[in-house]
């Protein structure tokens, strides 16, 4: 019984884990094709006068999209911003103890998840049926739903990502994950 | 007496002209008008300048309940709130923001259309605010009429981008406020599109020196909103105060807004800056090159289901008996 | 509960749970929708400020800084730009004494006018200049120290991904911030190499290291196409900011694309290292706005229980003065640097001191490089310190401690500290270049 659990909730997480990198890449490719749309609005409108005028919301709707992409894999890699100093000291003296205070965090941490996703999904409800949009009509606009539903989903996989933590056995706590940035030569 | 407690928002800073009218005017008149039965006592919390919402997000704050009673600047929510562009599609008619404020006030109240958007969004109109008189076109190079600005880039925001298809070539750059004086300095583009206040407050005469008068017209772009489960609880006679309170801060405020916009006008010529007189020809051959967008307006507001058309000519008919015709007629459908 | 209590219980709530190892973007959320809903007593009320804080915040245009000046950062370290700027200063500086150490200095504040952020720095560097250090005899705790020191100039130098931060808490412009981080970042620079002189000559063995004599003059032709590409982007990001041709967004998009165009000529870029710049930029821009989000949550709910309104109140009738206010800002974020990191302790504290600043007619602009500086000084405090951290993780050296790390940094901290005097008693080295 106690196997059989272990196992479901290694497939689970396996599976919550792949939807996180799947949509990371998206977000991933997001942040290129920002770097993209404001250098050809800068070249547009310095070189040919002639600028992009949806350049704003587009910048707007990539950072949500970035942000939001890339927040379940970042709670998946434990690189949420936070202070391990205590947990460390504490699980060098008191593992059991250190594994039981992430556990609750973890659970905390479903929880608000959850509570975003309680809050955006009326928001993109309403929005769907609306089809409110942002932005000056007759120059650009962009519709808001993708914006909510994109919040939504990434609360939502966020939410099952930090229950699937509580569940798994805690990792062992790290002062940093480094390397990160690394000179190449 | 019994006191209610009331938190006014605005994303805008204290300092900005209404907000600091509504410090200054609406509320010590609402108290006055309050204070003369004694039956009941406003307490305020008044919460600006991004500490509870920002700029564009007064609406929203006002909707789900962080504020009771709200400053909306209207031009941020084209989606939500269609009907409050009137003034703003209808430009080259009138430079006097008190007769826009009015106009635009009485049309809140005879046509459903704006009470309707703003209950959607669970609050109560109270008021139009008026704060500029007119957006000029300000150049840092010497022009002498509107055929000048043939192939210029020009900034603005909004939908004062639209204005800009009347002119051959020119090209629309987009910019927030605080940019334009850097845009115009380096020469990213060639003139801007500014109310005489937003040119003094950032010492525009400095970087484009010439002031095309072209005069294309006073636009609302604040409302006064309370929060609709708020007003519901509220007693009738302090409803009463704040409607009467509001009509009078509407007038309060475009009056302000012409003062400040002659005292603006008179510093910029003294801070070296020269305005450049346009004349009706231009003035209506630039207003007939435009798409009628008045007409884009009444369209997407009868698609809603409100009266637009009716409402676009009752707003030109206001400002003709207040002694304004423009140049072009928005409503004739070309 | 008068507003005062709330704002107070609420920070200390905050800060029991970022110790004890929660995450910090969920404590401040967390702690803000509780207050909400037992301040008002309204649970609709506690979910529409997540609702409005959530897609709001981010939103934002100017935070599209974010993702382009790390990702400009990231690509200028993988390109090998630390490392040249560092070779041209040590040769510069090769026959003093201490004079790795000061052209580790020297190449930092080179290097942060192209990256955004300290860590990224303190990782170079610990990797190019930390063994050149130790092949001469220096004193391993210094060798690290100074690393760590100088890496903290790679926030207050701009791009800056802190002054970002601080720009949209108290909403000033990204590129106002950016012009007057230049001359305090500068300043910060020439104390530390001054004090490295001292050292060298007061406490030399805490410096060590013998005169180097293989160094030799690099010619000029070396010194150029080394400096170079740093130059060359310097100015495009800098001087596009600086002269109003591009917004700081604008700024930080071209500014990778000049950086990827040097990584390429330079053949230094794998599609594989191009990706990975790629995947951390989206990690660090998910991260650091999400904590930006929450923070705006937190910062609303102190809105709504009225406390801005309050501070202001009592700042009016208590007549403190400018200085005893400083002095208990400095102090406040001395302590929180102890335990958080530099992004968390703005957002914390910046919403509680705004009321009390502005009423003052006292610049924001200075206030945020203020700020900054000061909340940048706990990189280098134990018991977490991210530089010291970072710097210890990328040696993996088991001769040096992480005490080491932190003890060697001390000093630095002390320099910084002074320079934060400074800056605060004479607001116009923050504020001339904008005029
Ligand atoms: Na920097
Ligand atoms: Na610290």
């Amino acid at each position: 019984m106690q196997k059989t659990f272990e196992t479901l909730v290694a497939t689970l997480t396996g599976m919550a884990n792949q939807v996180a990198i799947i949509a990371n890449v998206i977000g991933t490719l997001i942040v290129l094709i920002l770097v993209l749309i404001v250098n050809f609005d800068v070249v547009a409108r310095g070189v040919f006068n002639a600028p992009f005028l949806g350049a704003v919301e587009i910048v707007q709707f990539s950072m949500v999209m970035i942000v939001f992409m890339q927040l379940p894999d970042v709670a998946r890699v434990n690189r949420l911003t936070r202070s391990d100093g205590f947990l460390v000291v504490l699980s060098k003296r008191y593992p059991n103890l250190a594994a039981g205070v992430r556990h609750v965090i973890d659970c905390v941490s479903a929880v608000f998840m959850c509570l975003i996703a309680i809050a955006i999904w009326p928001e993109f409800h309403d929005m769907w049926q609306s089809n409110d949009y942002f932005g000056v009509p007759g120059v650009f606009t962009a519709p808001w739903w993708p914006i909510k539903l994109v919040i939504f989903l990434s609360a939502c996989l966020c939410t099952v990502i930090f229950i699937l933590k509580v569940l798994s056995p805690a990792v062992q706590p790290e002062l940093i994950k480094a390397p990160e940035h690394e000179d190449v030569k | 007496t019994e006191t209610i407690k009331t938190v006014v928002i605005d994303g805008y800073p204290a300092r900005a002209l209404w907000v600091k009218e509504f410090t200054g005017f609406f509320i010590p008149e609402v108290d006055k008008r309050l204070a003369a039965t004694g039956n009941y006592k406003m307490e305020w919390q008044e919460s600006y300048g991004g500490s509870i919402v920002k700029p564009k997000g007064v609406l929203e704050g006002i909707k789900f309940g962080l504020g009771d009673i709200g400053i909306v600047t209207t031009i941020f929510h084209s989606s939500k709130l269609p009907s409050q562009a009137l003034a703003a599609v209808t430009p080259f008619v009138t430079t006097d923001a008190r007769a826009v404020a009015k106009a635009i006030d009485e049309i809140a109240r005879e046509f459903p259309a704006m009470q309707n958007e703003f209950a959607k969004q669970n609050q109560v109109y109270l008021a139009t605010g008026v704060v500029l008189d007119t957006y000029q076109v300000f150049s840092s190079k010497e022009v002498a009429s509107p055929s000048d600005l043939k192939g210029s880039k020009i900034a603005g925001a909004g939908m004062n981008l639209r204005y800009l298809e009347g002119l051959e070539d020119a090209a629309g750059v987009r910019g927030g406020l605080t940019d334009f004086y850097s845009m115009l300095q380096t020469g990213l583009v060639d003139q801007a599109l500014l109310w005489p206040e937003a040119a003094k407050t950032f010492k525009i005469a400095e970087v484009a020196p010439y002031m095309l008068q072209a005069d294309l017209g006073a636009v609302n772009s604040k409302t006064v909103t309370a929060n609709a489960d708020y007003w519901k609880k509220l007693p009738d006679e302090v409803k009463t105060v704040l409607k009467d309170v509001s009509i009078l801060y509407r007038d309060h405020l475009s009056g302000l807004a012409m003062e400040r916009a002659q005292a603006s006008r008179e510093a910029y010529v003294a801070a070296g800056g020269k305005i450049v007189e346009v004349g009706e020809e231009d003035r209506k051959a630039w207003a007939m090159a435009m798409p009628n967008v008045a007409a884009e307006w009444a369209s997407t507001l009868n698609k809603n289901g409100e009266a637009g058309d009716d409402m676009l000519r009752a707003y030109l008919d206001k400002l003709k008996a207040a002694g304004y015709s423009g140049v072009r007629d928005w409503a004739s459908g070309n | 509960m008068s507003p005062i209590d709330i704002g107070l219980i609420s920070v200390v709530a905050i800060v029991a749970l970022i110790y004890l190892g929660v995450y910090i973007p969920i404590a401040l959320g967390v702690v803000s929708f509780v207050s909400i809903w037992l301040m008002r007593d309204n649970y609709d009320l506690a979910i529409n400020l997540i609702k409005i804080a959530v897609s709001d915040s981010v939103m934002e245009y100017t935070f599209a800084t974010v993702p382009l000046f790390t990702f400009m950062g990231l690509i200028v370290s993988k390109a090998g730009l630390g490392h040249d700027v560092y070779e041209v200063m040590s040769s510069g500086f090769r026959r003093v004494k201490g004079g790795i150490g000061m052209a580790t200095v020297g190449a930092n504040a080179v290097f942060a006018a192209v990256t955004g952020s300290s860590i990224a720095s303190a990782s170079v560097f610990s990797k190019v200049s930390v063994p050149q250090m130790m092949h001469y005899g220096y004193n391993p705790r210094f060798a690290v120290g100074v690393v760590a020191g100088s890496s903290v100039l790679g926030m207050i130098i701009p791009p800056s991904a802190m002054l970002i931060i601080y720009s949209f808490v108290a909403e000033q412009s990204v590129g106002d911030m950016f012009l007057a981080g230049v001359v305090p970042g500068l300043l910060l620079a020439a104390a530390y190499i001054c004090a490295i002189w001292f050292m060298g000559r007061f406490t030399p063995n805490f410096v060590g290291g013998r005169p180097s004599t293989d160094y030799e003059m690099l010619p000029w032709r070396d010194i150029l196409s080394k400096l170079g590409p740093t130059a060359g982007l310097i100015a495009v990001v800098l001087g596009g900011i600086y002269t109003g041709w591009l917004t700081p967004v604008e700024a930080g998009a071209t500014g990778a694309l000049v950086a990827l165009g040097i990584a390429f000529v330079r053949r230094s870029m794998t599609l594989r290292t191009f990706w990975e710049a790629l995947l951390e930029t989206g990690h660090i821009t998910a991260a650091i706005l999400f904590l930006i989000t929450a923070a705006s949550i937190y910062s609303r709910m102190l809105g709504l229980a009225g406390l801005p309104n309050e501070l202001g109140e009592m700042l009016r009738s208590s007549e403190a003065s400018f200085f005893q206010i400083m002095f208990i800002y400095v102090l406040l974020m001395l302590f929180l640097g102890t335990l958080l990191d530099t992004s968390s302790i703005i957002l914390i504290v910046v919403p509680l001191f705004l009321p009390l600043i502005e009423p003052m007619g006292l610049s924001l602009v200075w206030f945020g490089i203020v700020t900054v500086v000061g909340a940048e000084i706990g990189l280098l405090t134990p018991p977490l310190g991210i530089s010291c951290f970072v710097i210890k993780a990328t040696l993996n050296d088991d001769r040096i401690q992480l005490k080491d790390v932190f003890l060697g940094a001390l000093p630095f901290a002390g320099v910084m500290l002074f320079i934060q005097i400074l800056l605060i008693a004479f607001p116009s080295l923050s504020l001339a270049i904008l005029n």
